[in-house]
């Protein structure tokens, strides 16, 4: 009996020694949600799921964080809202923990992270179905991809760190210094030379991917940001020059469902599985929004005056006090393309890089272009800085909602001059809070 | 079975016919109050079978001839053997003092309180007076040492702070665990809808607190580290009631109604004065723009017409409460149970929310045999919740009423809901909110027992905690989130399941001259998983608002997850007792858990503790003062992996970042092979005495609680691509103080007065961080973590005075360099109380009784949303103003702390300048905002009258009691929002001390009636 004890203890004993042995096993456990690191980009599907999701990247600051940054804090958009993200936005007093700002660079840092994984990932893939032609179209869109993150950071916060490597380990980090705006700026060109390499010729109909326009089209603005005049006309005239794009003849087309119109050179598009619900910040609530973002009362004069808006009077809707922006309009549904580059903006680089290099005449066709369309009489004579001035404030209202008006002011420095903003360490964002904190190599910019 | 039993009635008939001699019939007693024993075993001694007394106390058996003597045993009494000539007609039994000590259930084994070396405070289930609370865990409140309970708003059955010992962890838990009749319970909040940044739920309201017999908290490393990795936030551990061997079944019947008021509600200026105010601010900022006074064009031209509407009125209601219990328990010789079913509804203050909960218990234990003992407890619970958003929610429905300015209607003049800016109309929501929450929880656990020797046992234990939460919401057209989308509906199923398996094998011996030496040890392990499942489904475009289930909606939309976890752990404990003097003590446990990186699996946690009971020593009893006298010390180690990700080790991409209707996939986080336990290292040393013929018991502890290799979300610079590296990394340091003093102030046959007053002191203060970490507030980062200062402290910028001169803010200049950035901004206080604690009377006279209980909390700061919103002197033209904003400076001379109204934004970095006052660089966030949350609370009164036994037994009832009780009946306190015990953003741990359009505390009074048949 007693023996019988002991060798029941026992058992019990040895089977905690056997689970021990077991353990490891039990304890394996695999997401079913989320790949290991080491087999992100192993064959063909995860190729394409890896830029599918450089895309989303994309998509994820250009939705709702990067239009805003190019509106509200100039004149054609004011703060009506209650979150006081906005209202520093609005007031150009923009803290360093300011949430639209941190958000934005956070976002297009981590798209171009998945960019690099792409470019570091894709020659090393062999898988029969990638062909050689499918893996040049991928790394040339992560590298287009790069391009205009490094593009988007370097126009909104100055020279900026430039990262060209996936992360997988910290430390690698340390030791990179902020650039000054021209290297980042000749990243982001040394980028699109790439991308434009291998990148596939234009198709009749993809506007909402990149192909060699795209790429053609971005170097242009590039140019136009780095006043390379003869080389801004140069791209942008490929582009206009590329039968695919064409201005839709009534401006509402081009924000009206089924959207990707001729007009769009590059569109992200949404669905109703992806959605982008930024109508929410411009319609008021008794629509169903939240009216954070407001066109003032200037921009409604003048859009609704004939002979300056023209057609484009439709961007708005409402009257009284409750005049909203309706470039964003998929109210409910939420699928409102972001407009990224659009033809009409190439006409008027063109016009804005011939103005500058002494071609008057032509400068003045092209902004005729996108008057004529507008429906607004044609501009002539004026002496150059009067030709800059119509192509500025054609700009503003043809991209009124569109992340150009911020930009282009502080480009050509007129942020002083129409904001009131003279400070110039105010016309860039500042550097995230958090990154000051966390990032030894990280320096603010002035004046934050 | 059917075996067993026959095999035991043959056992019995055998004996019948062998020794089938005499008869002796007796009666056995209790020695000290003559009271009939029943169920007392009578065997002949050396002779296994015998048999039992009847609930009279009376026993036949027969023996031999031979045979001289009888052996009598009880629980709870010294056995006796009774020769049979000195067998009179009653036979008296000692009760068995030594047994009837105190004894405490701690992990894995009970052990009589006064060896215990560990930290614990026990409560009893009577403790727990319903006082407004629905979860057992909301009614610690005030009553026991170290623990900090605070309700984070009004709502019933909403979340709660619930902290042992301060907060050890800053990204993993710091939820204590939770164990119910042996069973690890889940605790963390299911429900998915966004409410506002609030902790939707109380996932242990689920269980009724009327079921539980006892609570033991554990809270120093001697008592929590054979809890190992889930230990750390210390340990509760829950007893529910069980019926006692041959008892006669009790019937208990009870219930309460209460009614509930708001103690204060929201207030607004009026209509002139928002109007007033808003052409101050147009024509300070005209002024400091430098224009001419003329020119300015007044949005009001006169304010005093305007009117003013109530928008508060319809947010409140008095809420109701009911609840209902039936309950029964007794036992027969070889099995007990405990059966009861309850019922409770709760209405909130504030419409639309409830929460109503149906529970049922079933306990069960069977001694199969001398040697094999099997039970069950079993809990079925259906929860449901009527669910609304507030706190940080513009549609919400406080916001919805308080924000928008006092002059304009709720209703249009055609009738229908009238909106501003960005807000909802509060009664558009509160008639048409449809936002339900139906949770289903099965807590359950079988165990058997087998007795190899007297002294060694085994016990295996088999546990389920299956909690699922069912919600679906729909907003119609009526109201904002339905309005664009023609009504939008969600529905969201989320099952936790949490499966336990447990040996144990525990050796209890004592030995020796006297039993000198006393040991009690065990080994055991456990088998450990966790599933979560989320399946969600949503749909917008409805054709009529008649029509909300998702598949009558034009876009549709699904998706599902699951994550899973496992654990696998070794446990071992001794302790030895010399000469009911010296106790050592000490535990191991090993845990492996699959979260961590493969290299760092397994953590050891060991402990160890030494009791020495001073009073029994000769020179202390010759002091002839102290009735009990006790010294413990304990060192130990306990770890925290709860709170991190199923998978935080990993290095992943995630899927979902879809495109053009095609998957994709991005990095989602940063592979840490080396991630593993978080460490808590805990001393503790604690004296308990008593003295004046135990009528006064002290007890009294320091700890200095140190966990380090943090499971910290270190923040990584956003060139990575990602915004945080999990890492072991930092250290927090909690040491405290705590105080309990329990007194029986008069005991005489119809008056009594007890006093109980406990008070605890806990230091908060991250001793090692990588860097600072800001958040709160939706990206303002008013929380901030930063070394050398308490978790959950408030970093703002120091309003110093608002200069009498000119009207404007001035605030400290940090660093000195002549302007206001960012760089002074500065920690200004902290949301964490520096003292809690309760103050407890209880007065009986004859039949009545009447119990007044105080909690207190003491240092704590409320930052006060509210007020930074509503107090905006101009800048938001959407947003009304709360009275605070009539404060504001309005001519030279005046003090106070309210600047100028203005809305100039000139240069922001002027300290003194008129951007600063709401705008420019501080925006508001000035500590201006920050006040003392500290309060005292009359948190109940009860005043109740058991009706007399001899009226009550003529109808048949054994105990009958009826009660009027009151709750939150007075509040001191210098907080000057709603209530003081709030915490609106506790859906992150890190940013407590928020008041936001919150459901405030409510004021009940409540009667309620007790009867046992």
């Amino acid at each position: 009996m007693r023996t019988q004890k002991i060798t029941l203890t026992a058992a019990y004993l040895f089977s905690l020694t056997l689970l021990f042995g077991s353990c490891k096993k039990y304890l394996d456990v695999v997401p079913n949600n989320a790949l290991p690191t080491a087999s992100a980009i192993i064959d063909a599907g995860t190729a394409r799921a890896a830029i599918i999701g450089t895309y989303d990247g994309l998509q994820n600051y250009y939705s709702a964080d990067y239009p805003t940054l190019g509106t509200i804090t100039a004149d054609n958009v004011i703060f009506n809202g209650t979150l006081s993200e906005y209202l520093q936005l609005d007031q150009n007093a923009i803290p360093t923990d300011n949430v639209i700002t941190v958000s934005a660079y956070r976002k297009i840092y981590r798209m171009i992270n998945s960019a690099n994984s792409v470019i570091a990932g894709i020659p090393g893939v062999n898988d029969p179905l990638l062909t050689p032609e499918e893996k040049n179209k991928i790394l040339g869109e992560a590298y287009f991809l790069r391009a205009i993150g490094y593009f988007d950071l370097g126009r909104g916060w100055g020279g900026v760190q430039i990262q060209l490597n996936p992360t997988v380990d910290l430390n690698a980090l340390k030791g990179v210094k902020r650039s000054t705006l021209a290297q980042t700026y000749d990243q982001v060109l040394a980028d699109l030379v790439k991308a434009e390499e291998l990148l596939p010729a234009d198709d009749a109909n993809t506007r909402n991917r990149a192909q060699k326009s795209t790429a053609r089209a971005l170097r242009a603005r590039l140019n136009l940001y780095r006043e390379n005049w003869t080389e801004a006309e140069a791209y942008a005239t490929q582009v206009i020059n590329q039968p695919k794009f064409k201005l839709v003849d009534n401006y509402k087309t081009f924000f009206t469902s089924p959207f990707l119109s001729s007009e769009s050179v590059l569109e992200l598009s949404f669905s109703a599985n992806d959605r982008n619900s930024f109508w929410n910040l411009w319609y008021p609530s008794s629509s169903g929004g939240q009216f954070t973002l407001k066109p003032s009362d200037s921009f409604v004069a003048k859009i609704n005056n004939p002979a300056i808006g023209g057609s484009r009077k439709t961007l708005v809707a409402g009257s009284g006090t409750t005049v909203y922006g309706v470039l964003y309009n998929t109210a409910g549904v939420s699928v409102d393309p972001a407009y990224l580059i659009r033809i009409a903006e190439l006409y008027l680089i063109r016009a804005e890089a011939r103005a500058n290099s002494g071609n008057l005449d032509g400068a003045r066709a092209d902004l005729n272009v996108i008057r004529n369309r507008a429906g607004v009489a044609p501009f002539t004579g004026g002496n150059k800085e009067q030709v800059l001035q119509a192509i500025a404030d054609e700009n503003s209202l043809e991209f009124a909602f569109e992340a150009h008006r911020w930009f282009d002011l502080a480009r050509t420095k007129k942020t002083g001059e129409v904001l009131g903003v003279t400070n110039p360490n105010f016309w860039l964002f500042p550097i995230p809070y958090s990154d000051i904190l966390s990032d030894p190599d990280v320096v603010q910019n002035p004046g934050y | 079975m059917k075996t067993k039993l026959l095999f035991i009635i043959w056992v019995l008939f055998a004996l019948e016919v062998q020794a089938q001699d005499r008869a002796i019939t007796g009666k056995v007693v209790d020695q000290t109050d003559q009271q009939p024993l029943p169920g007392v075993s009578i065997r002949v001694s050396g002779q296994k079978s015998g048999t039992l007394t009847n609930t009279d106390g009376s026993f036949s058996i027969r023996v031999s001839e031979a045979e001289k003597s009888l052996v009598f045993s009880y629980i709870g009494y010294l056995g006796k053997t009774v020769q049979l000539r000195d067998i009179g007609k009653l036979v008296t039994l000692e009760p068995d003092l030594q047994q009837l000590s105190e004894v405490v259930v701690t992990g894995y084994s009970t052990q009589e309180r006064k060896f215990i070396a560990g930290s614990i405070t026990t409560l009893k289930g009577e403790d727990l007076t319903a006082t407004g609370g629905s979860g057992f865990n909301q009614l610690i409140q005030g009553k026991a040492t170290g623990v900090q309970v605070s309700s984070n708003s009004g709502v019933p059955g909403g979340g709660i702070t619930f902290r042992i010992r301060g907060n050890n962890s800053i990204n993993a838990s710091v939820e204590p665990l939770y164990v119910i009749d042996g069973v690890f319970v889940n605790s963390s909040n299911s429900i998915r809808a966004g409410l506002g940044n609030q902790t939707a739920s109380n996932p242990l309201a689920d269980i009724n607190p009327e079921d539980i017999e006892s609570l033991v908290i554990l809270k120093d490393a001697s008592a929590t580290a054979i809890y190992g990795s889930m230990g750390a936030n210390g340990v509760v551990l829950v007893t529910t009631k069980r019926g006692s061997l041959n008892t006669k079944a009790k019937i208990n019947l009870s219930s309460y109604q209460g009614w509930s008021e708001a103690v204060n509600k929201f207030k607004s200026v009026s209509g002139a004065e928002t109007a007033m105010l808003a052409n101050e601010a147009v024509l300070n900022t005209g002024l400091d723009q430098k224009k001419d006074p003329a020119s300015i064009v007044l949005p009001f031209a006169d304010p005093s017409s305007q009117p003013t509407y109530d928008r508060v009125s319809g947010l409140f209601r008095t809420a109701k409460t009911s609840n209902y219990e039936v309950s029964a328990q007794g036992g027969s010789a070889t099995s007990t149970y405990y059966t009861g079913i309850g019922y409770l509804k709760q209405e909130s203050v504030v419409k639309p929310s409830d929460f109503e909960r149906f529970t049922g218990r079933f306990n069960y234990d069977n001694r199969l045999t001398d040697k094999l003992k099997i039970g069950t407890s079993f809990n079925f619970t259906r929860t449901e919740r009527a669910l609304s958003g507030s706190d940080n929610n513009p549609t919400g429905v406080i916001n919805s009423a308080i924000f928008p300015r006092s002059y304009l209607p709720i209703y249009k003049p055609d009738g229908t809901y009238a909106r501003y800016g960005s807000f909802d109309n509060h009664i558009a929501l509160i008639e048409n909110l449809d936002n339900h929450a139906v949770g289903w929880r099965t807590i359950g656990n079988v165990f058997g027992e087998y007795t190899i020797l007297p002294e060694l046992k085994l016990r295996t234990s088999w546990s389920i905690d299956n909690n699922s939460v069912y919600e679906n919401s729909y907003s119609n057209t009526l109201i904002s989130a339905g309005i664009a989308s023609n009504g939008s509906a969600a529905s969201y199923e989320t099952k936790n399941l949490v499966l336990t398996n447990e040996q144990v094998l525990t050796y209890i011996k004592s030995f020796g001259e006297n039993k000198k030496h006393n040991i009690n040890a065990l080994v055991g392990n456990t088998i450990y998983s966790k599933l979560y499942e989320t399946t969600s489904a949503s749909g917008t475009g409805f054709a009529t608002n008649s029509l909300r289930s998702i598949d009558n909606a034009a876009i549709r939309s699904g998706s599902s997850s699951r994550s899973q976890n496992k654990m696998v752990s070794f446990f071992g404990k001794a302790s030895y007792t010399y000469d009911n003097k010296y106790t050592i003590d000490g535990s191991i446990r090993a845990d492996a858990s699959s979260k961590f990186g493969i290299n760092k699996q397994w953590g050891y946690f060991p402990s160890g503790g030494l009791t020495w009971r001073a009073g029994e020593e000769k020179f202390i009893k010759d002091l002839n003062i102290f009735d009990e006298l006790k010294f413990r010390g304990s060192i130990g180690l306990s770890g925290n992996q709860n709170g991190i990700d199923d998978y935080a080790a990993l290095g992943l991409w995630s899927a979902g970042y879809n495109y053009l209707e095609t998957a994709g996939t991005a990095p989602s986080q940063l592979a840490n092979p080396d991630l593993t336990w978080e460490t808590t290292r805990q001393i503790d040393l604690g004296t308990e005495f008593s003295i004046l013929k135990k009528r006064l018991n002290v007890s009294f502890d320091y700890y200095n609680k140190y966990t380090y290799d943090l499971l910290l979300n270190v923040p990584v610079p956003y060139r990575s691509g990602f915004s945080s590296y999990l890492q072991n990394y930092g250290a927090v340091r909690n040491k405290g103080l705590e105080l309990s003093i329990s007194s029986v102030n008069v005991e005489t046959k119809n008056f009594s007065w007890t006093t109980e007053f406990n008070v605890s002191k806990n230091d908060n203060k991250i001793e090692k961080l990588a860097s600072d970490i800001t958040l709160g507030a939706s990206g303002r980062n008013i929380s901030i973590l930063r070394e050398g200062y308490a978790v959950n402290s408030f970093q703002l910028y120091k309003q110093l005075y608002v200069d009498p001169k000119t009207g404007n803010a001035v605030y400290d200049d940090v660093n000195g360099d002549g302007l206001i950035t960012s760089a002074d901004r500065q920690i200004v206080g902290n949301a964490l109380p520096k003292y809690t604690g309760g103050l407890n009377n209880t007065v009986k006279v004859k039949n009545f009784d009447l119990n007044v209980f105080f909690i207190f909390q003491q240092g704590n700061k409320i930052m006060n949303m509210n007020d930074f919103f509503l107090v905006h002197g101009g800048t938001q033209s959407n947003i009304g103003f709360l009275p605070r904003q009539l404060e504001r400076w309005h001519y030279e001379g005046q003090q106070t702390d309210i600047p100028r109204m203005t809305t100039f934004s000139g240069d922001p970095t002027v300290n003194g300048g008129s951007a600063n006052n709401y705008g420019g660089n501080v925006a508001s966030l000035s500590s201006r905002y920050l006040e003392d949350g500290s309060f005292i609370r009359l948190k109940n009164v009860s005043l109740g009258y058991t009706i007399p036994t001899v009226t009550s037994a003529r109808w048949g009832i054994s105990r009958a009691r009826i009660y009027v009780s009151g709750s939150n009946l007075l509040t001191f306190t210098k907080y000057k929002g709603l209530d003081p015990e709030v915490s609106s953003q506790s859906s992150n741990q890190n940013t407590a001390g928020y008041d936001w359009a919150t459901v405030p505390q409510s004021r009940t009074i409540q009667v309620g009636v007790n009867v046992s048949l």
